[in-house]
């Protein structure tokens, strides 16, 4: 049980990284290429890539409850960056009016993590630096149609965080066997329907 | 002010702003689910640019009301990190379930009906606005099981200094749950019931030439503020016994002006819909027109009203974070009032001009009327 909800939280995290990573990376690009166009490319993804992040500290909150608490908590104002960040960029895109504040929010989330990924290995701040410029790669990829380098990228983005995680012990941070065994039969069917939904979304945008 | 303060105040704010939204998005999808319903049986058009016209200031309100979603979320952690050490295995059973069944689920499904606008066969299509409307209506569900837990709480066993889930359909035959969802579910309706009726009044003032459109509209949003308000102020008055019993000091403790102004526009939204009802024959309250400019007043009542009842229902539980078993002040995280300070002097100032834009952008696809030439409102609205 604890190993299925490891998996779980792995897979709804590295989902969004990989997901939101490209997100992040056109809007940090968005100032160096037509803006109509490139926002125009993420459209039909924007919406489902950041609800993975909702999903996960869902997960977080309901089968860790013992860590999500003391992990949030433990550097709350580098989640504020992220959650402005998040708040800026999701409604500069929405108003698509101008890039600066796109590229602004997307260059606060992106920092963010980058500053949660130093704040979980106890690395100095510079490292922050580390997921600006992956999600951009990632964007770069996302934008010039690079389909051959686009799992690579996607892992590069994805990885770095839960693999920060796995230093943290998560026994005796865990919800009880019954919670987990009841969300259990939620969580497992409804993350391939999601992936198999938000991939029609795609193939029917393009038609 | 102590950390608990600020942390209280963070998260009033941040749920009330997140309500707003909330409230807009069950009440127009389930009117949607009416037109749209209507246009795929009888392929009349007006019924499709109905579904058109309140579906974009749908999708718009939707897709800003996820960033206040995503605040709301990590606040738990965040800020009260007492909450989830303590009752986690509980409480975050139906969090939990919201964010996997309902907005996961319900988000994809938007997607899929917002691009498959034309591109679906027509049952499809509306199949997956029933699904969005279902799982929408699923959220709340999960919300107030959650909430309702906190209020009185239930289906648990004290293990060690933890609370360990024992019985989970307690949590759902919990009473401080059912009657308060169907509440808030009555309220959203009256939210979209009164946009409907005040937009569509807008219109007649500036003498829109869409009149068959913004008639359907008006008369839709008024009956169905008269069908819903009953059953709205019923379920409300159907707590009070339920309130006395298991929160004998709420009525002492939780801000009475709240709940009086609360009742107040309930029975002004029951006794004016109604009153409205016979007007709808031959037009009658269009061609009356002062009647339109109080329509438009009336805009803000329901949400003022939801937001008053939502404080007296979390006032009232305090010092209680979990009645009887946590503390409020005990659940704090451990972070410096000036780190929670920050966070509620940037994520107020965000939502206060988010809030700002979402009316913006709702009042500029209102002007623009029912026909539009495809200009873009927003990325995803623009598909619409």
């Amino acid at each position: 049980m604890e190993l299925l909800w490891l998996i779980v939280l792995g897979t709804l995290v590295v989902g969004y990284f990989a997901l939101a990573g490209f997100d992040y990376g056109t809007g940090l690009l968005l100032p160096f290429r037509g803006r109509d166009e490139t926002l125009h490319r993420m459209t039909p993804f924007f919406l489902g890539n950041e609800v993975w992040l909702v999903a996960a500290i869902g997960v977080l909150f309901a089968a860790f409850p013992r860590l999500e608490g003391e992990l949030l908590s433990g550097a709350h104002s580098t989640f504020t960056l992220i959650l402005a960040g998040l708040v800026l960029f999701m409604a500069a895109v929405q108003l698509r009016l101008w890039s600066w504040l796109v590229f602004t929010g997307a260059l606060m989330v992106s920092v963010g993590w980058g500053l949660f990924l130093a704040h979980l290995l106890h690395a100095p701040v510079a490292v922050a630096l580390v997921m600006p410029v992956l999600f951009a790669l990632h964007g770069w990829v996302f934008q010039t149609r690079r389909w051959a380098l686009f799992p690579l990228t996607a892992l590069l983005c994805a990885l770095p965080i839960p693999l920060a995680f796995s230093s943290i012990d998560v026994a005796g941070l865990m919800a009880h066997t019954d919670t987990l065994g009841l969300l259990a039969w939620v969580a497992v069917p409804i993350i391939p329907l999601v992936v198999l939904l938000q991939w029609s979304i795609v193939s029917i945008s393009s038609r | 002010m102590s950390p608990s303060d600020l942390a209280r105040v963070q998260f009033a704010t941040t749920t009330s702003f997140h309500f707003l939204f909330v409230l807009l998005t069950l009440g127009l999808v389930t009117l949607l689910v009416i037109t749209q319903t209507r246009f795929t049986l009888t392929r009349a058009p007006v019924h499709e640019r109905m579904t058109r016209f309140w579906g974009r200031i749908y999708v718009i309100n939707y897709a800003l009301g996820i960033a206040t979603g995503i605040v709301m979320e990590f606040q738990f952690g965040l800020d009260w990190s007492g909450l989830a050490t303590y009752a986690g295995d509980v409480f975050g059973a139906p969090l939990a379930l919201e964010t996997l069944i309902a907005f996961f689920l319900e988000s994809t499904f938007l997607g899929l009906w917002i691009f498959g606008w034309g591109r679906l066969n027509r049952w499809v299509h509306l199949a997956l606005l029933y699904l969005t409307a279902l799982t929408a209506y699923a959220s709340a569900f999960w919300i107030m099981a959650a909430n309702g837990f906190l209020q009185h709480p239930v289906g648990y066993r004290v293990e060690g200094n933890v609370l360990r889930l024992e019985d989970f359909s307690a949590l759902l035959g919990n009473p401080t749950f059912g009657t308060a969802l169907v509440h808030v579910v009555f309220a959203s309706l009256t939210v979209g019931g009164v946009f409907l009726t005040g937009v569509s009044a807008y219109h007649f003032i500036k003498r829109t030439p869409e009149v068959d459109f913004f008639r359907r509209s008006l008369r839709l949003g008024v009956v169905t503020t008269a069908l819903v308000t009953p059953s709205l102020v019923g379920a409300g008055f159907a707590q009070f016994p339920i309130i006395e019993e298991l929160q004998p000091g709420k009525f002492a403790h939780a801000p009475g002006t709240a709940l009086g102004f609360m009742i107040l526009i309930g029975m002004t939204l029951m006794a004016v819909s109604w009153l409205t009802l016979p007007l709808l024959i031959k037009d009658a309250v269009i061609r009356m027109r002062f009647p339109l400019y109080l329509m438009v007043i009336g805009i803000p009542l329901p949400f003022l009203a939801a937001i008053l009842g939502w404080v007296f229902r979390e006032v009232g539980r305090q010092p209680w974070l979990i009645y009887g078993l946590l503390r409020t002040e005990d659940a704090v995280s451990q972070v410096d009032s000036s780190q929670i300070l920050l966070s509620l002097i940037v994520f107020s100032s965000l939502f206060v001009v988010l809030a700002c834009v979402d009316w913006a952008l709702i009042a500029r696809a209102v002007r623009r009327g029912p026909d539009v030439t495809p200009a873009p409102v927003s990325p995803l609205v623009v598909t619409l």
